[in-house]
């Protein structure tokens, strides 16, 4: 008897390929192959430790690749208490999963004593129903792998993380530079600027006509290069100051920058329409500012013997968040004008520091506009795009979030 | 006090072109009386200190903010929290000022703070403003 029990042991440990039975025709070979033997080729092979829990905890049924993950023969596996493979630090979470495996499927990481060492294993469990009763199923896949790859992209990120830090330092001391050297080139510039308007006041009678023009181009250039200088701490302040966001009508924003240019709409002439504008949460001075700098470019590169045309509009769409939740809705906000315009090659060039895409002497500006306007919606984390036609005119459209994040 | 009177400014400044500036620009003027400048916050403090009787003290006190020793901001606070002189009016300007700079000085009881001008109407603006806030502040002190 214990020899036919032996025999069915080893069959299901899937030890016996086949069977020799003493029959009247002398030796008869019954092998093992039936449909059977698919699932048991497939559990053996499958790269998941296998176990069947009987309902005292002794493992009934494993695969050779739990065999193998904890380093002992088939033979010895079976009949041995599961808790046994089961490192200490894993114990209490084992017993939890154990008594619970019963009536929900669950799964866990715990550490199993393996071959060579702890190997990191995800435990998943179900009850399962067969003729000898109810037995519990569990599959052990090996973390190993898995565990160095995460510990490998947690390194990765840490060391992301001190470049970054590295990146801000040296971007914080590149900003405090620009501020300092603005500053401190600001004060002789001052001393220039005032010098001269004090022989231009004094001695403009004395000085020859060509001396006296000489000295208005020292003060016109000293005037240039002080805007230079504003506009470059303007830059470097947005990345040094903390942003306040504060609900805000645009409309009443808009029209108060509007009203800054009164002298020169009235001067050149420019139709102006302004449609219904969102309310939402900006930074207002550096909104004002965006304002400024859209506005003041769709005036001031208008086209000769065209009267200039400014065109401010804007959508609302709502959003969709992955999980279908509503997000804040987007407001896209178009400034568009019928001005000289630019080819559309440089649409993205317009926004670097410095660029000009026009001659000093044709337009005045100190080339940092723009990239002031950009830099303040990506710190509003929003997008702002230039299309443009040469002789046609420029629209500049800034999408924005109505809610920023805190 | 005598509003016909002339007010006597003190300027504490380390730059001899914009202490220069500042009397060609204002010493013109009949309300002030432009008293010889002195170069930092530490010498403003010896001239209170050297100065016996109360009458010949400032009325007004123009602090450059960057300067050795002791700031026009550090000046301030030492100013206003001496029991002697903190009835004077203080008033700090600078070639540039920030946000910040004017929110801590307005804090500590500065009556402006300002970027230095760069033309003569400037620095009478500038003188203006300071003389109609250091008139407001003694009313200010007489009522409460």
């Amino acid at each position: 008897m214990e020899e036919v029990t032996d025999t069915i042991y080893a069959i299901r440990a899937g030890q016996v390929d086949a069977l020799v039975v003493q029959g009247k025709d002398g030796h008869e070979l019954y092998t093992l192959k039936t449909a059977d033997h698919t699932y048991r080729v497939f559990i053996e092979t499958m790269n998941e430790g296998a176990v069947l829990l009987s309902s005292d905890g002794l493992i009934v049924y494993c695969n050779s690749m739990f065999a193998s993950m904890v380093g002992l023969p088939l033979s010895a596996v079976i009949g041995m208490a599961f808790t046994e493979f089961v490192a200490s630090q894993s114990a209490n979470a084992y017993q939890n999963l154990f008594r619970q495996g019963w009536t929900e499927d669950n799964k866990i990481e715990l550490m199993t004593k393996g071959a060579t060492g702890l190997i990191p294993c995800q435990l998943s469990v179900n009850a399962l129903e067969l003729d000898e009763g109810v037995s519990l199923s569990m599959i052990l896949t090996d973390l190993t792998v898995q565990k160095e790859n995460q510990r490998l992209l947690e390194q990765n990120i840490e060391q992301l993380a001190q470049t970054n830090a590295a990146l801000e330092i040296s971007n914080h001391d590149l900003l405090q530079f620009a501020s300092v050297a603005s500053h401190d080139l600001q004060e002789p510039l001052r001393k220039i600027m005032i010098f001269a308007g004090m022989l231009k006041d004094r001695h403009a009678e004395d000085l020859p006509g060509t001396s006296l023009q000489q000295l208005e181009k020292i003060i016109n250039s000293s005037n240039r290069m002080k805007r230079t200088i504003i506009d470059i701490l303007t830059y470097s302040r947005l990345s040094t100051t903390n942003d306040s966001f504060v609900l805000t009508d645009l409309n009443e924003l808009v029209a108060d920058v509007l009203s800054d240019f009164d002298l020169i709409i009235d001067e050149k002439q420019v139709l102006i329409q302004v449609d219904a504008l969102p309310t939402i949460e900006v930074n207002q001075g550096q909104m004002r500012q965006v304002f400024q700098n859209l506005i003041n470019n769709a005036i001031k590169f208008s086209r000769a013997g065209v009267r200039p045309k400014l065109t401010i509009s804007s959508t609302t769409r709502s959003v969709l968040g992955l999980g279908q939740e509503m997000q804040a809705p987007v407001c896209s906000i178009s400034i568009a004008d019928n001005g000289i315009g630019f080819n559309e090659k440089y649409a993205e060039k317009v926004f670097s520091l410095f660029h000009r895409l026009n001659t000093k002497n044709a337009y005045e500006g100190s080339g940092i506009g723009l990239a002031i306007t950009k830099r303040i919606i990506d710190r509003h984390n929003g997008t702002i795009k230039a299309q443009s036609e040469e002789g046609v005119g420029s629209t500049f459209t800034i999408k924005l979030s109505s809610k920023q994040k805190r | 006090m005598d509003t016909q009177h002339k007010r006597k400014i003190l300027l504490a400044e380390d730059d001899s072109d914009d202490a220069f500036f500042f009397f060609d620009f204002l010493h013109n003027r009949s309300d002030v009386d432009l008293l010889p400048s002195v170069t930092d916050g530490v010498e403003v403090i010896e001239y209170l200190n050297a100065t016996s009787s109360a009458g010949d003290l400032p009325d007004v006190i123009v602090l450059d903010q960057n300067m050795p020793r002791l700031t026009g901001k550090e000046t301030l606070d030492h100013i206003k929290s001496s029991e002697k002189y903190g009835n004077i009016a203080v008033a700090i300007y600078s070639t540039y000022v920030g946000p910040q700079l004017i929110e801590e000085c307005l804090q500590l009881g500065a009556v402006i703070v300002e970027t230095k001008p760069v033309t003569k109407e400037g620095y009478n603006k500038m003188m203006d403003a300071i003389l109609e806030k250091a008139v407001e502040g003694r009313k200010g002190e007489n009522g409460g």
